[in-house]
C-alpha cells in the first residue's frame, strides 16, 4: 500500500479520535458508577448485610408436648394420651443426599418400615444413581451441562437409568429406599416424623439404645386422644383438630398471636375449646446455633415445655352411665307403649346437679331413631340438647311464679283461690286437674293449680275486677316484673355454664295479658333443661343461684406416669345472685314441691311416694306443656306444624330437707292422647334420684370417696 | 521488525491477570457440593484451545477479516437459523431457551460468536461507506440504516430463542459503533434521547401504573416481575428477588477485605457462571473487586490506544466494537448483582465459567492481538 491511500485513510477517520474518547468516557462513567455502588454495598452496608448472614443462622424449633388429660370427679380417666411412638429426624442444615442414604441404611437394621406400593419409579432410580452416581455421571458426561440448572441435569441423569436396572431391588433394599425416602421429606433443623403407627416396644427400644450412631433421628412419644368411656359425655368432652387439620382456618391469626403452629392440634368444641387455654401446655422452644459450615454447634433450651394441665370435671362417670341408661330405657318404654300416639316422641334430655354447689354430676340426652340405617345405633347421644334445645316447661316453672307473687304483693302466704275455670271474652282456660277447689300457695304447687295462677298474674297486674266472659287489662309492666324474678332463678339468662355455647331460650316481648297468664303457667316462654336445673337447685338451697360446672379443678401435670399433679385451681362453688325472696316464701314452696312428690293429692305423688323411690324423700315439681312440633318438609324448605302435642318436664331434688341432688327433666312432643306414658318424665327422676342414693350406699361400703382415687374405670364397671 | 517488537505484551499480561482470576473463582465456586465438576480444569482447558485460537489469528490481517466478514456473518447467521429448525436432540431447550447445539464432545452457543462477526460487519459497513460516500445528512441516514438493518438481523434471531441478555449486547454493540461511526450528532442525540426518555418512562409505569401497560402493550403483570425484584429485593426473597438478595449479601459481606480464599458464608445457585462476581466481591472484598474492575479497565483502555493507533478504519470500528460489547458485559453483570441494573443472565468476560462464551471473548481478544501486531508495519513509511 501506497503513502496515499494511508492519507486517504487517515482522512476518512478525522471524526475517530474525538468518538472514540467520548466512548472510553462512558465507559469511565459507567466502571465509576460500579464502584460507587460497590463501596455502598460493600463499605456502607457491609457490616449489616454480615449481621443478616449471622442473624439467620439461629433457628428456633418449638417442641410439642402433649395434651392435658381429662378425670371424671372421682379420678376416672374420662380423656386419656394413648403414647404414639413416633421415630424423628431432625436434619442438619445441608446435609447431602449420601448422609441421609448411609443414615436410611443403619435405622434399616433397627425398624421396620412398610415399603409396598410406596415406592415410585422415581424413587428407585434415586437411590440407584447414588449407589451409581461416578458411572451415570458419566452417562451424561458428553452432554454440554453447563447452562443447565442442577434439577435439569438431575433429571437427564435419572433419565439415563433404565428400568431394568432398578427392577432388580429385594426386599431388605426396598426398605432403605422407603426410609430414605421419608428421611428426605424433612426439612432442616425441623423435626419429621419418620414413622409413628404400629412401633413396636422393642422397635422403640432399639432405636432408642442407637440413638448415638444415628444422627437426627430420635425418638418421642406422640399422642392421641383416648376415651376409655367411649362415647359417654363425648358430647361435652368436645374435639380437637387432627394434625393435618392444625388450627382452625378462620382464627388463624388468633392462634398464631398465641404462638401456636400451623399443625398443632386445638380443641373446637365442647370442654377441649373451653379449657384449650390450659389443655394445651407449653411449647418446649430450642435454639439451635450453626457455625458457616451449618453444623449446629449449640442448641440452648430458651422455655421449658411442660404438657398441657389436666382437668378434673364435676360428672360422676358412672352416675353418667347410668342416667344414659335410665333415660334410654323410659324413653323406649314410652314409645313402645303407645307406639301410635307417640309417633312424634323421640328425645328426652336429663340434668343432674349438687343443688349446692352448682356442680353437675350428670347430663344425659338420647334420641330414639326410628328408622335404622345399616350399622346404626337405637339411640343415639344428644346430650347437648340439655343446653342447645329449648322446650315450653309448663307447670314446673310455678314456683318461680308463687315466689313472685309473694315477693311482689299480688298473694299473700295464705291468700286462697278457689280452683274454677275462668272465662276470658268468651275463652275458657282452666286447671289441667280437676276438681282442685280452694287452694293456697301450697296446695296450688301441690296439685298444680293454674286458675291460681291467673289470678296471682291478675292482681300483680292490678287486675282485680275480673268478670268471667270480659275482658282483662294488665298495667305496663307486668310481664317485666315476671321476667325479673324468673331471671333470680336462672329462667330465661345464661346459666353461667363453663361451655362454649349456651341457648337462652324464648322469652317475648310485651305479650298481650292472655299470653301473660299462659306465662305464669310455663306455656309461653321457653327453657332449657341446664336453666330448669339451675332454677330448681336455687329453690332447694333456699336461694342462692349457683353457676354451673362441668371443671371442678385443674391440675398440673403429674410427675408420676399416672394420677393427677398438684392443683393448680380450684373452681370454689361461686354464689351467681340470691334470690330477693324472703326465706320463709321459699320455704313455702320448698314445702309445695314436697308435698307435690310425697302427699297423696300431689300430681307426682303416684310414683314418688310409693317404693322404691318414697325413702329417698325427694321434692319437685311436674309439668306438661302445650305444643307444636314443626317437622320440615321438602328437605327443610319449609315446616309443617303438629298439633296436640304436650312436653313432659320434672324438676325435683332429694332429700327435700338437705339436698344432694337437683334434676331436671324434659321430655317433649308425647301424643296427647297417650295417657299411659305421661308419667315419663316422672319415672326417668324418680330413677335418677334412686341411682344416685344406691351409688351413694354402694361407695360408702365400699369406701370410695370424691378425692384422689387412682381406680382404673374398667374396675368400676 | 521483530516478533517480540511486534507482539502486544500488555494485552498477554492482562490475559494471564484474567486466567489467574478465573481459575481461582471457579475453584472456590465448585466446592459448593452439589457441583461434580471440575470447572476450573475445563476453563484452563478452554484457554488453552482460544490461546491456539488466538495464535492463528495472530497470522491473519485485520484487511484480510474485512474480506471475510460477510461470509463469517452469514455463517453465523445460519448456524442460528438452524438452531430454530433443528430437532431438539441437537438443539435442547435449556431453562428455556433454544440457544445451544449439543455436539458429540462439546456444545456451541452460536450467539457468543455471532457478536465478533456482526462486529466485523458492522465495521466493514461503515469504514466501505466512508469510502464510497461523501460526508452528508442523507448518507448519514443511509449509513444508520444499513447498520441498523447488519444487526436487526442476528439480533431478531437471538430474540426469539429467547434471550434477552445477548440481544442487549447487540444492542450496547450497534450503539458504540453509531457513536464512532462519524454520523452527525443531530442525528444520533435525538435518538438517544428519544430512547432514554422511552425506556425511563416505561420503568416508570411499571412502577406507578402496571394496568397502563397491560391495557396499551400487553405487558401482564408477572412479565413485570423482574423490575419488582430489582427494586424492592427483600419483598421477593422468596422467588424473583432470591438471587439479588443472596448476591448482595454475599458481595456486601465482603467488605473492606473480604472473608479469604474458601470463607465463603453465602451460598449462591449459578455462581460458577453469571454470580461469579459475587464469590470475588465476598471473598476478596471492596478491594479484591477493584482490582478485577482495574484489570477491565485497564483492558478497555488498552483496546482505545489499539483503536486509536490502527492503520485501518475499519479496525479502528472493530475495536470500538469489542469495547462496546466487553464494558456492556461487565457493566451488566457486575451491575446486576449489586442492584444497579435488573438481573439479566450474560457472563463476566473471561472469568465466568463457559466455554463458547469464553472463546468469543477470546476471539474478540484475538483479533485485538493481530490489529495490534499488524499496525506498526507501516510506521516507517511516515
Amino acid at each position: 500500500m501506497g503513502k496515499e491511500k494511508k492519507k486517504k485513510q487517515l482522512k476518512k477517520k478525522s471524526h475517530l479520535p474525538f468518538r472514540l474518547n467520548v466512548v472510553f468516557f462512558i465507559v469511565f462513567l459507567l466502571f465509576a458508577a460500579i464502584i460507587l455502588q460497590l463501596g455502598v454495598v460493600q463499605i456502607l452496608n457491609g457490616q449489616e448485610a454480615q449481621e443478616e448472614i449471622d442473624r439467620t443462622e439461629n433457628t428456633t424449633t418449638n417442641i410439642p408436648v402433649p395434651r392435658g388429660e381429662m378425670y371424671d370427679r372421682y379420678g376416672r380417666v374420662i380423656v386419656d394420651n394413648e403414647p404414639l411412638y413416633s421415630i424423628t429426624y431432625t436434619p442438619p442444615k445441608g446435609v447431602q443426599p449420601e448422609d441421609r442414604l448411609e443414615l436410611a441404611k443403619r435405622l434399616a437394621d433397627f425398624m421396620n418400615m412398610p415399603f409396598e406400593n410406596k415406592l415410585s419409579t422415581r424413587d428407585l432410580k434415586e437411590y440407584f444413581f447414588l449407589q451409581n452416581r461416578e458411572e451415570i455421571q458419566d452417562r451424561v458426561a458428553d452432554v454440554d451441562t453447563s447452562e443447565m440448572e442442577n434439577g435439569e441435569i438431575y433429571q437427564l441423569q435419572l433419565d439415563s437409568i433404565t428400568e431394568e436396572e432398578i427392577q432388580s431391588y429385594d426386599d431388605a433394599t426396598r426398605e432403605i429406599i422407603a426410609i430414605k425416602k421419608e428421611l428426605d421429606k424433612a426439612y432442616a433443623l425441623s423435626p419429621h416424623i419418620i414413622k409413628n403407627a404400629d412401633i413396636t416396644e422393642e422397635e422403640y427400644s432399639t432405636v432408642a439404645e442407637h440413638l448415638a450412631q444415628l444422627p437426627g433421628v430420635n425418638v418421642t412419644a406422640d399422642w392421641e386422644r383416648s376415651y376409655p368411656f367411649e362415647t359417654t359425655f363425648k358430647n361435652y368432652i368436645g374435639g380437637i383438630t387432627s394434625r393435618n387439620q392444625g388450627v382452625p382456618r378462620d382464627d388463624f391469626d388468633y392462634y398464631m398471636s398465641l404462638d401456636y403452629s400451623r399443625n398443632d392440634r386445638v380443641g373446637i368444641s365442647g370442654l377441649e375449646q373451653q379449657y384449650e387455654d390450659v389443655l394445651r401446655g407449653t411449647k418446649e422452644k430450642v435454639q439451635y446455633l450453626t457455625d458457616k459450615d451449618n453444623n449446629v454447634v449449640d442448641s440452648k433450651v430458651i422455655r421449658e415445655g411442660e404438657r398441657g394441665k389436666d382437668l378434673v370435671l364435676t360428672v360422676d362417670m358412672e352416675l353418667q352411665k347410668m342416667v344414659d341408661q335410665i333415660v334410654r330405657e323410659e324413653l323406649a318404654a314410652a314409645i313402645r307403649e303407645a307406639p301410635y300416639e307417640n309417633s312424634n316422641l323421640e328425645n328426652s334430655v336429663a340434668v343432674v346437679s349438687n343443688p349446692k354447689t352448682g356442680e353437675i354430676l350428670a347430663i344425659s340426652g338420647q334420641k330414639y331413631n326410628r328408622s335404622l340405617e345399616e350399622g346404626e345405633d337405637r339411640f343415639s347421644d344428644v346430650s347437648h340438647q340439655a343446653v342447645y334445645n329449648a322446650y315450653t316447661p309448663g307447670s314446673t316453672v310455678k314456683g318461680a311464679t308463687i315466689l313472685t307473687g309473694l315477693h311482689e304483693g299480688a298473694i299473700g302466704r295464705y291468700t286462697t283461690v278457689n280452683d274454677v275455670a275462668i272465662n276470658l271474652a268468651g275463652k275458657r282456660k282452666s286447671s289441667y286437674t280437676p276438681n282442685i277447689g280452694v287452694v293456697n300457695p301450697v296446695s296450688a304447687l301441690q296439685q298444680s293449680s293454674n286458675v291460681y295462677m291467673f289470678y296471682l298474674a291478675m292482681w300483680l297486674g292490678g287486675e282485680y275486677g275480673y268478670e268471667p266472659g270480659g275482658r282483662i287489662s294488665l298495667a305496663p309492666g307486668t310481664f317485666e316484673t315476671f321476667l325479673y324474678n324468673f331471671n333470680q332463678f336462672g329462667l330465661g339468662v345464661e346459666t353461667g355454664l363453663d361451655f362454649p355455647y349456651e341457648e337462652t331460650g324464648f322469652q317475648g316481648d310485651d305479650p298481650n295479658p292472655g299470653l301473660i297468664l299462659d306465662f305464669s303457667i310455663g306455656q309461653y316462654s321457653t327453657y332449657t333443661a341446664m336453666q330448669l336445673n339451675q332454677y330448681v337447685s336455687t329453690i332447694a338451697n333456699g336461694g342462692d343461684r349457683m353457676r354451673l360446672r362441668l371443671v371442678k379443678e385443674v391440675h398440673d401435670p403429674s410427675m408420676k406416669v399416672e394420677g393427677l399433679g398438684p392443683v393448680y385451681n380450684d373452681y370454689s362453688p361461686q354464689v351467681l345472685n340470691q334470690v330477693e325472696m324472703d326465706p320463709s316464701y321459699i320455704d313455702a314452696v320448698q314445702e309445695g314441691f314436697r308435698q307435690v312428690f310425697q302427699t297423696p293429692r300431689g300430681t307426682a305423688s303416684s310414683i314418688f311416694s310409693k317404693e322404691p323411690y318414697a325413702q329417698y324423700r325427694m321434692a319437685g315439681k311436674t309439668g306438661t306443656a302445650e305444643a307444636t312440633k314443626y317437622v320440615p318438609v321438602n328437605g327443610g324448605e319449609s315446616y309443617r306444624p303438629i298439633r296436640n302435642l304436650l312436653n313432659k318436664t320434672l324438676v325435683g331434688y332429694a332429700p327435700h330437707d338437705d339436698p344432694e341432688i337437683a334434676f331436671s327433666v324434659m321430655t317433649p312432643y308425647l301424643g296427647d292422647d297417650a295417657t299411659s306414658t305421661f308419667n315419663v318424665s316422672n319415672k326417668i327422676g324418680a330413677r335418677i334420684g334412686e341411682a344416685y342414693f344406691k351409688l351413694k350406699e354402694q361407695r360408702s361400703e365400699e369406701g370410695l370417696s370424691s378425692t384422689e382415687t387412682d381406680e382404673n374405670p374398667s374396675e368400676q364397671e | 521488525m521483530k516478533f517480540e517488537e511486534k507482539f502486544d505484551w500488555q494485552l498477554l499480561f492482562i490475559m494471564c491477570c484474567f486466567i489467574a482470576v478465573s481459575v481461582v473463582a471457579l475453584y472456590s465456586a465448585q466446592q459448593s457440593p452439589q457441583y461434580a465438576s471440575n470447572f476450573a480444569i475445563k476453563q484452563l482447558v478452554f484457554y488453552a484451545l482460544g490461546a491456539v485460537m488466538i495464535g492463528l489469528m495472530l497470522l491473519v490481517d485485520p484487511e484480510d477479516f474485512k474480506k471475510i466478514s460477510w461470509y463469517l456473518y452469514f455463517f453465523g447467521i445460519l448456524l442460528l437459523i438452524a438452531l430454530i429448525v433443528a430437532p431438539s436432540s441437537i438443539a435442547p431447550v435449556i431453562k428455556g431457551q433454544k440457544s445451544w447445539f449439543n455436539l458429540p464432545g462439546a456444545s456451541l452457543q452460536p450467539s457468543e460468536f455471532m457478536k465478533i462477526f456482526t462486529i466485523l460487519v458492522l465495521a466493514r459497513i461503515t469504514s466501505q461507506h466512508h469510502e464510497k460516500n461523501k460526508k452528508s445528512f442523507k448518507s448519514d441516514l443511509a449509513l444508520l440504516s444499513k447498520l441498523v438493518a447488519a444487526t436487526a438481523l442476528p439480533l431478531a434471531l437471538i430474540m426469539q430463542q429467547p434471550d434477552l441478555g445477548t440481544s442487549l449486547v447487540f444492542v450496547a454493540i450497534l450503539g458504540g459503533m453509531i457513536l464512532v461511526s462519524g454520523i452527525q450528532w443531530k442525528i444520533i442525540l435525538p435518538i438517544f434521547i428519544l430512547l432514554t426518555t422511552v425506556g425511563s418512562s416505561l420503568i416508570w409505569l411499571a412502577l406507578k401504573a402496571p394496568q397502563v401497560l397491560d391495557e396499551y402493550l400487553g405487558v401482564k403483570q408477572y412479565q413485570l416481575a423482574r423490575i419488582y425484584s430489582w427494586l424492592q429485593p427483600t419483598k421477593f426473597e422468596d422467588s424473583s428477588g432470591y438471587q439479588l438478595v443472596k448476591a448482595m449479601r454475599a458481595i456486601g459481606s465482603g467488605q473492606l477485605y473480604g472473608k479469604g480464599f474458601g470463607d465463603r458464608e453465602v451460598y449462591l445457585p449459578e455462581s460458577q457462571t453469571d454470580f461469579i462476581f459475587s464469590i470475588i466481591a465476598e471473598e476478596y472484598g471492596f478491594v479484591g473487586s477493584c482490582v478485577v474492575l482495574v484489570l477491565f479497565f485497564f483492558l478497555i483502555y488498552r483496546f482505545t490506544a489499539i483503536a486509536f493507533n490502527a492503520n485501518h478504519a475499519f479496525s479502528s470500528y472493530a475495536m470500538v466494537g469489542i469495547i462496546s460489547m466487553i464494558a456492556f458485559h461487565v457493566f451488566q453483570n457486575i451491575g446486576m448483582s449489586i442492584q444497579l441494573l435488573p438481573i439479566t443472565g450474560i457472563p463476566l468476560p473471561f472469568i465466568s465459567y463457559g466455554g463458547s462464551a469464553l472463546l468469543g471473548s477470546l476471539m474478540a481478544l484475538g483479533f485485538a492481538f493481530s490489529v495490534s501486531f499488524h499496525q506498526k508495519t507501516y510506521m516507517f513509511g511516515d
